[in-house]
């Protein structure tokens, strides 16, 4: 009991910016109900219009659009990282650790638009990957990279490399290595030991990278933005459009209100899936 | 020591009053603010002897900020473009300007006067852009060969705002912006051409630097800037006309130093000064009487006379304020995805 007061004191500034966080949450869901007056700034009264625009093709797509970009991601950060996580957790010489883990965790300290401008270098119709296949005669015509799902589904593997990995690494130093050598003792060769055993037994570490990645990318803005062209849209992206370069606000909101009722329901979905895999022991 | 003291003391209490004492210019950052600083500032600040503070930022982030500060502004002066100035202007804060405390805006070009509130500070155009050495046998002599089938998904424009594209659909239509509906199929037979909508000027640059685009709707300013970074890019005024844009300067309604305001516009309509803004930006001036290098008046979209600025496609600000989110939901719908 005597600890309560030094708890009330460390909760007051989280208390405070959840406060901040649900008057802006009402700000938007309260926009989202307005209805947008041309040339002016002002909402004007309340209406369900801007949802009943909600089921146009056009938002649906970008909707439908956005959690495939989402899952893509994800499934393909898993496919890159759960390899890189594997050696960073078994790798016994230090150096070649510090190195592996400098080179995964590197892109967490730039910035996305200049992570993204790198990847337009790269996937450029002059950039690094078509200068090399067209140099060994692999192509005559450059391949198209840019403005497309896969360039952006490319560099957003990039952005969410790093905690995939950091997530499935964690999950994999907690399987006690002792299950691996018992399986071993009893005649299972690596493959079906990792596939018996340590795949199992990372679902945890698994299952939190992939809702992680899902969740970072799903506000992903610059990214699309930039490497989309225009072409490749995202939530972010339309809200964007609509209240940065049309002004119309109360639209934007509701988009928003939206997204963050995709995101809820999409995660829970993910949840319940993985459910199964919650109980999974590591050690 | 002591005097050490009370003289630091004595400068860190001047400092912030000094800093009151400035006029603040609300512009967006980078090379637009240096240009304002570098011309207008400083003669003001030398005939005046009245420094200037810049608040930089997006064109809708600064209107916002001036939205909530309403009634006591942020700045005394804004710029921005002329149909956001609408946006500024039908919310109440900018100031009903006295022109006849701007005596060089006598000399401003008719297109120029927007409203009672905003006035064009400089010019410039969207027009068609293009990599002559990646396009070869590309001619642009009308706004309509950018319909052709050789220019499929070769073509950019900005994602940001359509006005330029719809308003040249409706006249290749016999219509006008304001009946820009009559333009609608016209724009979708174009949609094959699209490669990609540029976010900002530095997304469109980077777009035809790199080839991506080789052809582009494209801010005239922007495209000699990277003529002058070496990209070789030939801009072209259709026969048509260019669709005009135009940056406009007002006083925020509150500002407590009007009359340094007015001052402030004056210095920016003064005739050398326009000159200067004209050669270091390849704008055209606001007014009429600027004495522009002939070398940058006869570059494409530089226009120094009255013909010539009624030669350009002029959507009119106030219907592209109240058109601009229309047209950037149909663009969105119908022509980008």
């Amino acid at each position: 009991m005597n600890q309560q007061p030094f708890l009330r004191i460390f909760t007051t500034p989280a208390a405070l910016c959840a406060l901040g966080f649900v008057a802006a949450m009402v700000a938007v869901l309260q926009y989202s109900l307005r209805a947008y007056v041309p040339g002016s700034l002002d909402p004007g009264g309340f209406t369900l219009t801007n949802f009943a625009d909600l089921l146009k093709p056009l938002y649906a797509r970008v909707f439908l659009n956005t959690v495939w970009i989402c899952a893509l991601t994800a499934v393909s950060t898993l496919l890159v990282g759960y390899p890189l996580a594997y050696a960073l957790v078994h790798i016994e010489n230090p150096l070649a650790k510090s190195a592996l883990l400098v080179i995964v965790v590197t892109p967490l300290f730039l910035g996305e638009v200049v992570r993204t401008y790198s990847w337009i270098i790269v996937l450029g119709n002059n950039g690094f990957i078509n200068s090399v296949l067209r140099g060994l005669g692999l192509i005559e015509q450059p391949v198209q990279f840019m403005f497309t799902t896969f360039g952006v589904v490319i560099a957003l593997v990039h952005v969410t490399l790093p905690v995939m990995v950091i997530m499935l690494a964690a999950g994999l130093s907690h399987i006690d290595r002792d299950y691996l050598r018992a399986a071993e003792s009893l005649g299972a060769g690596p493959i079906r030991a990792f596939l018996t055993v340590t795949l199992p037994l990372s679902m945890p570490g698994v299952i939190a990278g992939v809702t992680t990645a899902f969740a970072w990318t799903f506000s992903a803005f610059a990214t699309p933005q930039l490497i989309g062209g225009g072409r490749v849209n995202m939530i972010s992206n339309l809200v964007y459009q609509l209240g940065f370069a049309s002004f119309n606000f109360p639209f934007a909101a509701t988009l928003c209100v939206a997204g963050l009722a995709l995101t809820i329901a999409t995660l829970s979905i993910l949840r319940l899936a993985a459910r199964p895999f919650e109980n999974i022991e590591a050690h | 020591m002591v005097r050490f003291w009370l003289a630091l003391f004595a400068l860190l209490i001047s400092a912030p009053v000094q800093a009151q004492d400035k006029l603040v210019v609300s512009i967006w950052g980078g090379s637009w603010r240096d240009l304002v600083a570098e011309t207008v500032a400083k003669k003001f600040t030398a005939e005046t002897g009245v420094g200037v503070d810049f608040i930089t930022g997006g064109t809708i982030d600064r209107l916002n900020k001036e939205k909530l500060a309403k009634g006591n502004p942020e700045s005394d002066i804004t710029f921005t473009t002329s149909h956001v100035g609408w946006l500024y202007a039908n919310d109440g804060l900018f100031e009903t300007l006295d022109t006849s405390k701007i005596p060089n805006a006598t000399n401003l070009s008719e297109e120029a006067r927007i409203s009672p509130y905003h006035l064009g500070a400089w010019a410039y155009v969207y027009t068609i852009g293009y990599r002559a050495d990646l396009l070869k046998d590309a001619k642009f002599e009308s706004w309509s060969d950018l319909w052709s089938p050789e220019l499929k998904a070769k073509l950019a424009a900005p994602d940001f705002d359509p006005s330029h594209i719809i308003a040249v659909s409706a006249l290749l239509s016999d219509a006008d912006a304001a009946h820009w509906e009559k333009g609608q199929d016209k724009l979708k037979a174009l949609k094959p051409n699209f490669k990609a909508f540029y976010t900002n000027d530095a997304n469109s640059q980077q777009l035809l630097a790199s080839g991506e685009t080789p052809v582009q709707i494209v801010l005239s300013m922007n495209a000699y800037y990277m003529i002058g970074q070496g990209v070789p890019i030939t801009l072209v005024i259709p026969k048509e006309g260019a669709v005009l844009g135009i940056d406009t300067v007002a006083i925020m309604k509150g500002s407590k130093k009007a009359e340094l305001a007015y001052k402030f516009i004056d210095t920016l309509y003064d005739p050398e000064i326009q000159a200067d803004i004209a050669r270091l930006k390849k704008g055209s001036p606001a007014v009429l009487n600027a004495k522009v290098d002939p070398e940058i008046a006869k570059l494409p979209g530089v226009f120094t006379t009255a013909a010539q600025w009624k030669q350009q496609i002029n959507i009119d600000a106030k219907l592209r304020a109240e058109k601009t989110a229309e047209w950037r939901k149909w663009f969105a719908e119908n022509i980008m995805n």
